[in-house]
């Protein structure tokens, strides 16, 4: 069974895998930098200009392998939720369910494709990306890819029932291509931005969402003087302060 | 309200914070009338857990009145009695469902931390470090219990807070402690460590049909509250080596079972112990498993060997070509909590126990700093400090 998340026909452009990773202004930079910071070195003729040269020579290896390679990332992830496998499809198809997830970044998505994360202090920052379903099977999968852009993503999200009474097996692998760096990445990281974490934790909001109801959080309970360190890690362990919590996320109202 | 924070190792204060409140709809909000200090706690004070950060609220035992509940609590209600199980169930997901509630999969806000270090995340706990949910604990004037619904044991007037405060943790961990010893009856159970923990598990262990009970410590008043349950005791300091000198107690048999209540922070003496102290203060392990060891060594051929005892991380040195050329069968975990409580807390009602024995110290939330300092040294033969959150400091 194949199943289809390629838009590449419909919108006339390069298919995914053949699509590069970066830019091409990104790449036409790295190699000229490469280039010249090389022959900067190599005509220095010191010791000095010689870590130069080897260091334009790895810019100019980077910026050739970016023009071959296509893909930037996989993720995998998969979740057992004690549910029947149609009524996970439901949730999943659902995009008003979506609202609920990943409260620290937020993410939307409205009926026509457009899911939009929010981050930052009062979600200020915005990250767009306009998917289309490719591929569906109701109850069983649905394959979908974004259009061309900055972040561009591609995958499929199964639902399988689980061995025994243990109910359904819900699993996404995706490719992403993105723009970034390890440096970049490994920041984006720390922000929740990461897609292996994005995935995995959305996941696990769907199942507990699913299983009791509510996501489990510690966000405006009770803490006391934090100092510096521990101001540093809250921003890791995505809490907030009893005093910045709106009235509006306290369920009970 | 006050509450007491962490601040660093050895290091905790009593500070005031905003109160909980109710964010989530299975929430319910607790006037914590009575706390106590764990044995466990003192790992956290001791700086051994990692993911502890200054100003997380401390305490996983507590009990008190319920002033608050979310929109979708329904068998819980404001004025309700109740004592809080350490552990948070959700009730709903595989393992709650299967009566393994500390393995929750739902109660954990970073399951994250704890699947990086241990694979798998389980149930999230009170006052016990980011790893285990970060939620805040109960050494405070009050506390947001999640899915109180499925946790909260609501406890009938006439019994005092006292008696009842216990089955929020160490009783049931006791008891699950002497069950996972597969007790049958002629058994002889050996317990190392008469902590709290271990005290209740003595007492469980004869519940459960042990005909002996052999206690190990080496602090004097908790070996004669073991003996006042019925055990045989054994001070580990005046003897040679310990596992001979079981051998000869059960005529060359060994111990049919042997719980390792200790955990983490053993104390011993010799060159294995100096080597773990030495080793953990580089940072080369994170546990000492001394007892764990001795426990290994000493348990009679297809035996069975519980632990209740918390360990952390990695382990180093472990006999475990004894324990498999004897055929040994480990049982081990957190308490799970909900399988307990009512069971026990008929215990309580018909008089077969009463786990206030176990207090030697009740103070208040302000003197809580010092009496970390007196429970972790052993110091003015404190066993167990209760705390009550409301009571005015005497002056001094």
């Amino acid at each position: 069974m194949t199943i289809t998340t390629n838009l590449a026909e419909k919108n006339g452009g390069k298919a995914f895998s053949r699509r590069p990773a970066t830019t091409n202004v990104e790449t036409a930079l790295t190699l000229a930098t490469g280039a010249a910071v090389g022959i900067y070195g190599a005509v220095r003729r010191d010791w000095f200009g010689a870590a130069l040269a080897a260091g334009g020579g790895y810019l100019v290896y980077c910026g050739v392998t970016d023009l071959r390679r296509p893909y930037q990332g996989r993720v995998r992830s998969a979740f057992t939720i004690n549910k029947t496998p149609q009524e996970v499809y439901d949730f999943v198809r659902n995009s008003e369910n979506w609202g609920q997830l990943l409260r620290e970044p937020q993410f939307e998505h409205d009926g026509s494709g457009q899911i939009t994360l929010r981050f930052g202090k009062e979600h200020a920052a915005e990250f767009k990306s306009h998917v289309e379903i490719t591929d569906e099977k109701p109850g069983e999968f649905i394959a979908w890819a974004s259009e061309e852009q900055m972040l561009e993503h591609r995958g499929v999200v199964r639902f399988k029932k689980a061995p025994g009474d243990r109910g359904t097996e819900i699993s996404v692998a995706l490719e992403y291509k993105a723009p970034t760096g390890p440096i970049s990445h490994a920041l984006a990281s720390l922000a929740g931005l990461d897609p292996e974490q994005l995935i995995r934790e959305g996941l696990r909001q769907i199942k507990q969402l699913m299983e009791t109801g509510e996501i489990p959080t510690t966000a405006g309970q009770p803490v006391g003087a934090r100092g510096l360190r521990g101001t540093a890690k809250r921003v890791l362990y995505h809490e907030r302060p009893a005093a910045e919590m709106q009235p509006e996320r306290m369920a009970g109202d | 309200m006050k509450a007491l924070c962490w601040q660093g190792k050895t290091k905790v204060d009593v500070e005031r914070v905003n109160d909980p409140t109710i964010l989530n709809p299975r929430d319910g909000i607790v006037r914590v009338t009575r706390t106590a200090i764990c044995g466990s706690d003192l790992h956290l004070y001791d700086g051994y857990i990692p993911s502890l950060e200054p100003g997380d609220v401390l305490g996983h035992e507590f009990m008190g009145e319920v002033v608050d509940t979310g929109s979708e609590v329904n068998r819980i209600k404001k004025g309700d009695r109740v004592v809080i199980p350490f552990t948070i169930a959700c009730g709903q997901c595989y393992f709650c469902k299967h009566g393994l509630w500390s393995a929750c999969d739902n109660t954990n806000p970073n399951a994250w931390m704890m699947e990086k270090l241990y694979g798998y995340s389980g149930s999230g706990l009170f006052g016990y470090s980011h790893m285990m949910g970060g939620y805040a604990g109960g050494q405070a004037q009050f506390a947001r219990v999640p899915f109180i619904d499925v946790g909260a044991l609501k406890v009938p007037d006439g019994l005092d807070d006292e008696k009842v405060l216990f089955l929020s943790d160490i009783f049931p961990t006791g008891y699950m402690a002497a069950e996972n010893c597969e007790i049958k009856p002629g058994d002889v159970v050996a317990i190392w460590g008469c902590g709290p923990v271990g005290q209740f598990a003595i007492r469980s262990a004869f519940l459960l049909g042990a005909e002996r009970v052999i206690a190990i410590d080496r602090v004097h008043e908790r070996l004669k509250m073991a003996r006042a349950a019925g055990a045989e005791i054994v001070n580990y300091e005046e003897v040679d080596d310990l596992v001979e000198e079981l051998k000869w107690i059960t005529a060359g048999r060994g111990p049919d079972s042997c719980m390792d209540a200790v955990g983490l922070e053993a104390h011993g003496h010799g060159v294995g112990a100096a080597y773990d102290y030495a080793k953990q203060r580089m940072k080369l392990s994170f546990d000492r498993p001394t007892v764990l060891r001795q426990v290994i060594q000493a348990c009679r051929k297809g035996g069975v060997v519980s632990i209740p005892g918390v360990y952390g991380g990695f382990l180093d040195k472990i006999p475990f070509g004894a324990a498999f050329g004897k055929g040994l069968t480990f049982k081990m975990g957190q308490t799970h909590m909900h399988n307990y409580m009512d069971r026990l807390l008929k215990h309580v009602q018909q008089g077969d126990i009463d786990p206030s024995f176990v207090i030697t110290h009740r103070l208040s939330l302000d003197e809580a700093p010092e009496a970390y300092r007196t429970f972790r040294d052993k110091q003015d033969e404190c066993i167990k400090v209760v705390l009550d959150p409301w009571q005015e400091p005497v002056a001094a």
